[in-house]
């Protein structure tokens, strides 16, 4: 168990973080990695709370607005570290309720995308909420951080829905491309996925190319102990998967993300995003 | 685009309620300072409007409030009584152009050589010009003004106790004027100092003609307008950051800053820069964003071309105690407690800015003496790091001197004036390997000592020049080079 190879819970205080910690307990558990806790504090220092419209400047006008300003913010950071430490150690209890032995916690101050950069270096695996404290109150599927969180990793990310049942059956997006064939050589590897069926979708139209390459990825996963039933469904690839996650009873599913620039995104659209709004189970995001 | 967002969306209510009183506090503010700079109040208020305004999409440090200032419309006095408005917007917009070109050189970063105390001096002198600035307003006048401009600051300083969800500057001057039309007060208003906005700014060249002799008249005004803008804004975005704990970008500052004031010059207002008082005012009401500056702008114009003709009966006097609050709130009286804690060097620096600028009203000489005096006491602090032992070997036949410290223009004297060269004796070992030779002045002093030993028949050797002082010695000294006695002692 070294400790550069963690699983980091990205937690802030929206519903999702029980879920995401009982996810990251599973995840822990099963790669026999240790667990850490990260709450990422975000500071606004661009947005003001004063109500003093006087408008007068007297004497020491300077100091003594920046005496009050820091001691403002002071007691502002305080009040949110020991609210962030009450709220890491409720899910640390949960996380060593589900069997993780001594999961840590972190408190860090900054914006998600930043922090996980920072902090990528020595994580196997990031979990994530699907939206966050900022989305709780909006319709949003998918909340604005996530995908350029996932963007600005370079490890695979768990996003985790509504709700936690333990995975017993996984399923692989498979495109042929070079993410999900890599994809597909880490399931094989990992002790995640182990001892439940793996099964490999394609969509799009039939090709050789493309059964050659489901052939390729079924191969592979069998070769590694795997149940894999593969299959080939024209159509696309948004309903296709939401079809199949439903008939079979998947609770899980693995596909690559992000792989085109964030401007072609923006102008047609994100099959990742796409699929992510589709799937109502976690799904695991490899870059 | 997230920054977009962080700059001007992210604080909306407060950034645009704090706006709304950081222009109910400009009217006043850009009127006094046309006053001062001699022009109608329409050019200072055409001014606020188009620098805050233009500022807020273009400077670097959202949240700061720039508009027509004090310290800018003092240098411009001589220009306006000599040669009137028309080359004052000309030299506004050569100020401009100068300050896009500062930035462009990144001459912002040059700030970090003006020091705490050229600082604190160049807002104390601030404070102090807009005070005597209101004295012509003060002295010859009825006890009815006096009254007024009491009422006023008691108005401005007490209300804020009652509520402070209404701006108190703005009760007063609501309230003196009511007081004024109602009693028939004979005291002057602001109608009586010239003409007010009565529309929106238009486009306009300059009326001067383009040649050489123009620009010799507007040159030297513009390059100090340009210098003090910078400086004043400099020093306000400092402020500012440590106030919000968020970092600016000074050169985009400077170039925003230029900007601003071409515009300003083109729609027929004088030159300004950030405002240290009305930029507390603003972070102090809850503004951050772009935003607040935008709306202090825009509400400015809006008010005074819809309300002209009610601020043109604001009584002067109820204007004076505004610019008198903004005048104690500029100066920092923590630095008059502090005159004798802090260091003696210090405190002259700063009284010397404050000196120069009040005597000459043109704070670009001050900050120079300022710095220029620093720069002295630190050259003589630096200077006093110098020690030079010796000890005597070899049974007498040597003396081995030891230099530790700084050898530089200040101290090169010093290190010359510690070598015995009346002692008897065969050889001189000079170790330096511990000094510092920083320029030629600290190596031609080297050449001069080694020179003087052998012309006493001494032989010399120098050791342990370390990798510094080696390269300054290899590029300019001569005593290692076969003709140097005739080279250092030719004349």
């Amino acid at each position: 168990m070294k400790n550069d190879n963690k699983v980091l819970a990205c937690v802030d205080q929206s519903h999702f973080a029980d879920y995401v910690a009982d996810y990251s307990a599973w995840a822990a558990r099963r790669m026999n990695a240790p667990l850490e806790f990260l709450h990422i504090i975000d500071r606004h220092p661009e947005i003001a709370t004063g109500n003093d419209h006087s408008g007068a400047i007297g004497f020491d006008a300077q100091e003594t607005l920046l005496t009050e300003l820091s001691n403002e913010e002071e007691s502002r950071s305080k009040a949110a570290r020991e609210r962030g430490r009450v709220f890491l150690n409720r899910l640390r209890e949960r996380a060593i309720a589900s069997g993780v032995e001594a999961p840590d916690v972190r408190q860090r101050y900054g914006v998600l995308e930043e922090t996980l950069v920072e902090q990528q270096f020595g994580v196997r695996l990031f979990v994530l909420g699907r939206r966050g404290e900022a989305a709780e109150v909006t319709q949003r599927d998918l909340g604005r951080n996530v995908e350029s969180a996932v963007r600005a990793v370079h490890k695979p990310i768990l996003t985790v829905t509504e709700g936690f049942t333990e995975p017993h059956r996984a399923m692989i997006a498979f495109d042929g491309g070079i993410v999900t064939r890599r994809g597909v050589e880490m399931v094989a590897a990992s002790p995640l996925f182990r001892g439940m069926p793996v099964h490999l979708l394609m969509s799009g139209k039939k090709s050789q190319d493309a059964s050659r390459q489901l052939d390729w990825a079924k191969t592979t996963l069998e070769k590694a102990g795997f149940d894999a039933p593969a299959s080939l469904i024209p159509g696309d690839a948004e309903t296709t998967i939401a079809k199949a996650v439903r008939e079979q009873g998947i609770d899980i599913l693995i596909m690559g993300a992000y792989g085109h620039s964030p401007l072609r995104s923006l102008l047609f659209g994100s099959k990742t995003t796409d699929l992510l709004r589709a799937a109502k189970i976690p799904t695991l995001l490899l870059r | 685009m997230k920054s977009f967002r962080q700059d001007w969306l992210s604080n909306v209510r407060n950034d645009m309620l704090a706006g709304i009183v950081v222009a109910l506090a400009l009217i006043p503010e850009a009127i006094a300072f046309s006053i001062i700079a001699g022009v109608d109040p329409k050019v200072g208020l055409y001014a606020a409007f188009c620098i805050a305004t233009v500022i807020s999409f273009t400077g670097g440090r959202p949240g700061m409030i720039s508009a027509a200032t004090g310290a800018m419309a003092l240098v411009m006095v001589t220009l306006v009584k000599d040669h009137g408005l028309q080359y004052l917007l000309a030299a506004t917009i050569l100020t401009g152009v100068l300050q896009i070109l500062a930035g462009w050189l990144r001459l912002g970063a040059l700030m970090r050589f003006v020091s705490r105390s050229v600082i604190t001096g160049f807002v104390n002198a601030l404070a102090i010009l807009i005070f005597m600035a209101q004295l012509p307003e003060l002295t010859g006048v009825t006890w009815q003004a006096y009254t007024v401009v009491a009422a006023g600051l008691a108005i401005i300083y007490l209300f804020p106790y009652l509520t402070k969800t209404v701006p108190s500057p703005l009760v007063a001057i609501i309230t003196l004027t009511a007081v004024s039309i109602w009693l028939g007060l004979d005291i002057r208003t602001v109608g009586d100092m010239g003409q007010l906005p009565d529309s929106l700014p238009i486009f306009l060249l300059p009326d001067v003609p383009l040649n050489w002799q123009t620009l010799q008249i507007i040159f030297p005004v513009s390059a100090t307008l340009a210098v003090v803008g910078l400086l004043e804004s400099m020093m306000t975005a400092a402020i500012v950051d440590d106030l919000t704990d968020t970092p600016s970008n000074k050169n985009r500052e400077c170039m925003g800053q230029g900007v601003a004031n071409v515009a300003a010059g083109f729609l027929g207002g004088m030159a300004g820069c950030a405002m240290i008082g009305q930029t507390v005012i603003n972070v102090k009401s809850g503004g951050r964003g772009r935003l607040s500056t935008l709306t202090a702008g825009v509400c400015l114009l809006l008010m005074v071309v819809f309300a002209g003709p009610w601020v043109a009966r604001i009584p002067m006097p109820a204007l004076v105690a505004v610019m008198i609050m903004v005048s104690i709130g500029t100066f920092n009286w923590a630095s008059v407690r502090n005159l004798r804690e802090h260091p003696m060097s210090s405190s002259v620096v700063m009284i010397a800015t404050v000196v120069v600028v009040v005597a000459t009203h043109d704070l670009a000489k001050g900050v120079l003496v300022g710095v220029l005096l620093s720069g002295f006491f630190f050259a003589h602090k630096v200077g006093k790091i110098l020690h030079i032992g010796s000890k005597s070997q070899d049974e007498g036949r040597m003396r081995a001197y030891k230099v530790t410290g700084q050898v530089f223009f200040a101290s090169a004297e010093r290190f010359v004036n510690s070598f015995d060269f009346k002692e008897v004796i065969e050889k001189v070992c000079i170790d330096v390997s511990r000094a510092h030779f920083w320029d030629i002045t600290a190596v031609s002093a080297l050449d001069k000592v080694v020179i003087k030993f052998r012309r006493e028949g001494t032989e010399v050797e120098v050791i342990g020049l370390n990798a510094a002082s080696a390269t300054m010695v290899d590029r300019f000294a001569v005593h290692d080079k076969p003709d140097a006695v005739e080279q250092l002692m030719g004349h």
